[in-house]
């Protein structure tokens, strides 16, 4: 049926964004690596770009498509949405927990988040529009963590349509979705909204994590985290102790960054975290993705700051944006690590001895276990990692948790 | 709808025509070292990692941005045809168009595959020229768009070779075939270009004394694997259409356009810092290649992220690679060990150990079979207690139970083999058809004949061990059919013996041979390439008169010779028949190039020409006589010296003297003068050459004649120089008068 549906316009445009994504590993290659640019397209163009960029095809997807019915319109996203997830490299164990059902798994995370959560607020606009009674309003546990927190509950409904909704109109097919497009773009504009000023909500309550004279260690170049100390730095007086990050150093930049800002701040290399963190008061790290069971993934060396403040009981707190919550599980991590490049930046490959010798192993993500994690930042308010799947549960809807 | 819809789409559409980055794909290897795993499959076909070949070839290309490929196949053309149809490429939005080309059966060599191209008028732009056998995840589109701005400069830049820097020593390098790369620093620009041979050993790379003495700074590599990925401009096809002689891309054309001084062109190397690119040459390459696609050395092209043929693979610990449809059966007891990859469907039994393989796809590893070191593709059964090292299998073999493959085997598909048969080390295996040996393959001619000499009682004798069940007969080995075959020199059997996988060639007679070919070496010490070239580099760049006479009075080959005959009888002839100067500089440039001298000695020979030519005055008949004898000549057939390709007064007063020196002659003054009337040389000229140490000197045995003929220039110039001044003040005097 949605074969039907579904326009070339579309599907065009689908591709684009595939093929982008496709491509978008090309740049992986050390040449831009050196050019400094390797953490600018894997983290911030990375993440949030890629959930950007899968906003604008949705919104497209939506503009463009014909349905009669809810199910049509979630059956047309959940196919866009599904190529677009296929489309990324794959290099991962990441494992939805419901066993039978495919293995569906992919590095960019927040490309899924983001298809997921579209189809969240449709559907919440739809069952406002039908004047449905909207489900789950309960209490819960998790609440209790909120207070004091202003938090969305649902969305605010968007219009007060009081057409009648006529799905399945066979007399005028496009009713429906004449009658209810503008709202669910309107919806769409929300998540959009929401991720343009991302970093600025995590900011908001920077002041409350670092106090003055602190001493923060933090690993890797996440821009979450960079926005994050910089906004504290207007009010309080601290220092930033950065971890070189290797293979690919991106503690250079983020040092260079924070110490252009005016923060005082030390770079050091990856070996000495365990000998200075007696010293740090937080450990703040940048997360890829942070996953069902409370854990995350984060780049290479967070999980030798975590285990190191955790040896000396130093708080571990996570920035992260709500898009990088997802639904999965890690089920079986051998290796503790996610997404394997290629040794050149460990091993040149012009060592032709040692290259036939020496197996080498380079992860760009370490997983980051939920015990020693001490509290989440995100956008949507702070959060311990026992409750992430509460938030979960609060963001998706579970039917479109494999998509 | 918004009316913004179709305005987006062709926004999305247009900036895709505007620049299409062509690509030529030569799916032909045109030689034999996978036989007889190519018998039934181009090469191209061969799966490494389960994926063809092919397949990673386009696949390395769209990673680039290239939009239409171009494939040339000449064995095996529909299968060709059909992999190219039924890959994921030709479905509509894959962004790529592949057209196959088929050339004819008469393609012997990678440049008549290129006259083919040509002849099809399919180039438009400059286009990459990649073999059907690449791995690569550089960026190409990056080199295409530096070769671009290259040509806005340099017109006359034809192609970039992408090189990838390696080290002399490498897995992925291969010893039988690589190349000294001589580059100029600054441009990139190929200054000259050696092969180099495995077997027998190049020691000594010639490098032509302009190279050095133009480009002050130059880079001589021997580290440099050569990615066989050409950026070429739409002048190559033609170029190979204009000499028809090229046949190898690198040996005939790269080597032919750099010495030559007739085309004018210059071809730039683009040295990849970054990525990853190799040919699958040789069945060493192939391990090698597939050793680093399992190690993730072509990271983004690696088996569980963008694999050629879409099988999903998960990345396990240790680099293994098991398929992600769960529908691989291990026994618990089984090893799986480091860098492999199982294929979908297959089963390992008990206790089974698998280390450093490829398994295909639908295998059978039956109990306690022992895999190392090994490729073995889709639909084979390894059967109990088996065990296979550094081998080749090919799809729907049989190795039945308790049989020995040793290593660097080549089985090809379909064979049955044992029970408990052994496969000697190196042998290679195929299958028995009706008829044995001619008949073998019946539609290739040119593959049958390998066997055709070989008796029905020396290949039942060689497949006495293969085991009873076995319906194969094993491929007398290489040096028993080949050895006195004229055969190119890299297809030599030694020399393929390094290219061949397992043979680490330690009892190859390369290392025999080091102590014989250094016959024709300046210096028999010298036991490597670098120290060599390094030698070669010092002495010519600081004093490049001094080597000059050494290099052409000792050891002087029989090539050499033999052009010196061919350039006297060229002049003879133009002064017999009195062609002009232009005509005779001409076909004395084409003699150079079909022999392949610096060009100093065609000046020597075209000064030893002269000086002969000039006929002797009895001294009783006065100077003045002899004066006009000398005038005669030079001033007909002087400008000649320097129409040869380059000008250098300094070495064409050396040679002189030499060879005045040598012979004995007393013109040496006369005819010193008379090229300095006629603009041959000029005052610069004679005063740098009076500098030069070695005008003095000479050699010993002439050395008398050299001192003599040293003060004569010497008196010349002093006179010139006084007649100089006197010019001056004359028209000094001149002026004042005005």
């Amino acid at each position: 049926m949605s074969g039907d549906v579904q326009t070339d316009a579309y599907q065009r445009n689908v591709e684009a964004l595939v093929s982008k994504l496709r491509r978008r590993y090309r740049f992986m290659s050390p040449e831009v690596l050196t050019a400094g640019l390797i953490t600018h397209l894997r983290q911030i163009v990375g993440s949030r770009r890629a959930a950007l960029e899968t906003l604008v095809v949705l919104r497209q997807v939506v503009t463009k498509a014909r349905f009669s019915n809810i199910e049509q319109l979630v059956e047309i996203i959940h196919g866009a949405g599904r190529r677009l997830v296929e489309a990324q490299p794959k290099g991962t164990s990441l494992t939805v927990a419901f066993p039978g059902r495919h293995n569906m798994d992919s590095t960019e995370f927040s490309v899924g988040n983001t298809v997921r959560k579209v189809l969240h607020h449709i559907r919440e606009e739809y069952r406002t529009a039908a004047k449905k009674v909207p489900e789950d309003t309960a209490l819960s546990i998790s609440k209790l963590v909120y207070q004091g927190q202003p938090r969305r509950r649902g969305m605010a409904p968007k219009s007060e349509t009081d057409v009648d909704l006529k799905e399945d109109d066979l007399d005028d097919t496009d009713s429906f979705s004449r009658n209810l497009k503008p709202v669910f773009m309107e919806a769409i504009q929300d998540v959009f909204d929401e991720l343009e000023t991302v970093y600025d909500s995590i900011s908001k309550s920077a002041k409350d994590h670092i106090h003055s004279d602190e001493i923060i260690l933090t690993i890797g170049q996440s821009t979450t985290v960079e926005n994050f100390l910089k906004a504290a730095a207007h009010y309080r007086n601290f220092t930033v102790i950065v971890a070189e990050t290797g293979p690919t150093y991106q503690g250079h930049r983020m040092a260079q960054s924070l110490s252009e800002a005016g923060i005082s701040t030390f770079l050091v290399p990856d070996s000495s975290i365990y000998a200075i963190m007696s010293r740090v008061n937080k450990v703040i790290l940048g997360a890829h993705a942070i996953i069902a069971n409370g854990g995350m993934f984060a780049v290479t060396g967070s999980l030798l700051a975590a285990t190191a403040a955790q040896a000396h009981s130093t708080p571990v707190v996570v920035c992260a944006g709500q898009f990088k919550i997802t639904p999965l599980w890690n089920l079986y991590q051998d290796y503790s690590a996610l997404d394997f490049s290629d040794p050149s930046n460990v091993l040149g490959f012009e060592e032709g001895d040692l290259v036939d010798k020496a197996d080498v192993i380079n992860p760009y993500y370490d997983y980051v276990g939920p015990d020693l994690v001490y509290a989440y930042i995100t956008n949507d308010g702070d959060h311990p990692p026992t409750s992430i799947y509460r938030l979960i549960k609060e963001t998706y809807n579970d039917e479109d948790i494999e998509l | 709808m918004p009316p913004k819809g179709p305005a987006a789409k062709n926004k999305d559409i247009a900036p895709v025509e505007e620049d299409v980055i062509q690509a030529v794909i030569l799916a032909e290897s045109f030689n034999k070292r996978f036989k007889p795993l190519t018998i039934d499959r181009p090469r191209c076909l061969l799966p490494i990692c389960n994926a063809p070949l092919l397949d990673w070839t386009l696949e390395s290309l769209a990673l680039a941005g290239v939009q239409e490929i171009f494939v040339v196949c000449r064995s095996h053309p529909e299968l060709v045809k059909a992999a190219i149809k039924e890959s994921k490429w030709s479905k509509p939005g894959s962004g790529l168009k592949i057209v196959p080309i088929v050339t004819a059966k008469q393609t012997f060599t990678p440049g008549d595959a290129l006259r083919d191209i040509y002849t099809h008028g399919i180039i438009t732009n400059d286009f990459v020229l990649v073999t059907g056998d690449l791995v690569s995840n550089i960026r190409i589109d990056e080199v295409v768009r530096v070769h671009k701005e290259r040509r806005k400069v340099d017109r006359d830049a034809i192609m970039t070779m992408v090189v990838k820097e390696s080290g002399v020593v490498h897995r992925t390098r291969s010893k039988g075939e690589s190349a000294v790369f001589v580059v100029d620093p600054e441009t990139d620009r190929l200054l000259h270009y050696e092969s180099v041979t495995g077997y027998p050993k190049t020691k000594i790379a010639r490098i032509p004394r302009e190279v050095l003495n133009e480009h002050p700074e130059c880079e001589i590599r021997y580290d440099l694997i050569d990615c066989s990925i050409d950026i070429c401009s739409v002048e190559v096809p033609s170029l190979f259409q204009d000499n028809f002689d090229y046949g190898h891309i690198r040996r005939d054309f790269v080597h032919g356009v750099l010495t030559s001084d007739l085309l004018m062109k210059n071809i730039y190397t683009y040295v990849a810092k970054d990525g990853y690119a190799a040919r699958v040459q040789d069945t060493k390459s192939y391990d090698a290649v597939s050793k680093d696609i399992l190690s993730r050395w072509t990271f983004p092209l690696v088996p569980d992220n963008n694999h050629p043929s879409s099988h999903a693979y998960e990345h396990r610990r240790g680099n293994k690679y098991f398929p992600r449809d769960n529908t691989v059966i291990l026994s618990r007891t089984c090893t799986v060990g480091t860098n492999t990859l199982i294929g979908s469907h297959s089963q390992i039994f008990d206790n089974a150990v698998i280390t450093s393989s490829v398994i295909g796809r639908r295998c059978k590893i039956l109990p306690r079979a022992k895999i190392t070191n090994s490729y073995i593709f889709d639909d084979t059964t390894i059967e109990a207690d088996c065990v296979i090292t550094s081998s080749i299998i090919g799809t729907m073999v049989n190795v039945k139970e308790g049989t020995v493959v040793e290593k660097g085997c080549l089985i090809a598909d379909e064979v049955t083999v044992g029970p408990k048969g052994l496969v000697k080390e190196f042998e290679r295996v195929s299958k028995k058809t009706k008829t044995l040996g001619a008949a073998s393959s019946t539609d290739d001619e040119d593959e049958d004949s390998e066997l055709e000499d070989i008796g029905e009682e020396q290949l039942e004798k060689l497949r006495a061990d293969l085991g009873t069940g076995s319906n194969a007969f094993v491929w007398p080995p290489r040096t028993l059919i080949l050895e006195d075959e004229e055969t190119d020199e890299i297809e030599n059997v030694n020399n393929l013996r390094l290219m061949r996988l397992g043979d680490n060639a330690t009892d190859s007679p390369v290392s025999e041979a080091e102590s014989v070919s250094t016959d024709d070496a300046s210096s028999p010490s010298e036991s490597d390439v670098e120290d060599n070239l390094d030698e070669s580099h010092s002495s010519a760049s600081s004093n490049a008169s001094t080597s000059t006479p050494a290099t052409s009075s000792k050891g002087v080959s029989k090539e050499e010779v033999e052009f010196k005959l061919e350039v006297t009888q060229s002049l003879e002839r133009a002064f017999e028949e009195g062609h002009s100067v232009d005509n005779a500089s001409v076909e004395l440039k084409t003699l150079r190039m079909a022999s392949n001298v610096p060009l100093s000695r065609v000046r020597e020979a075209v000064i030893a020409a002269l000086v002969d030519r000039i006929s002797v005055v009895s001294p009783e008949d006065g100077a003045a006589k002899q004066k006009v004898e000398v005038e005669k000549v030079v001033e007909r057939w002087g400008e000649l010296i320097n129409k040869i390709g380059g000008i250098d007064g300094v070495e064409t007063i050396s040679i002189l003297q030499n060879h005045c020196a040598t012979t004995n002659t007393q013109l040496f003054g006369q005819i010193l003068v008379s090229f300095y009337q006629n603009d041959v040389i000029d005052e610069d000229d004679l005063k740098n050459w009076q500098r030069l140490p070695a005008s003095r000197t000479g050699q010993v045995d002439s050395a008398e004649n050299h001192k003599k003929f040293w003060v004569i220039g010497s008196r010349i110039l002093q006179q010139l120089l006084e007649q100089d001044s006197e010019d001056e003040s004359d028209e000094d005097g001149d002026e004042d008068d005005e």
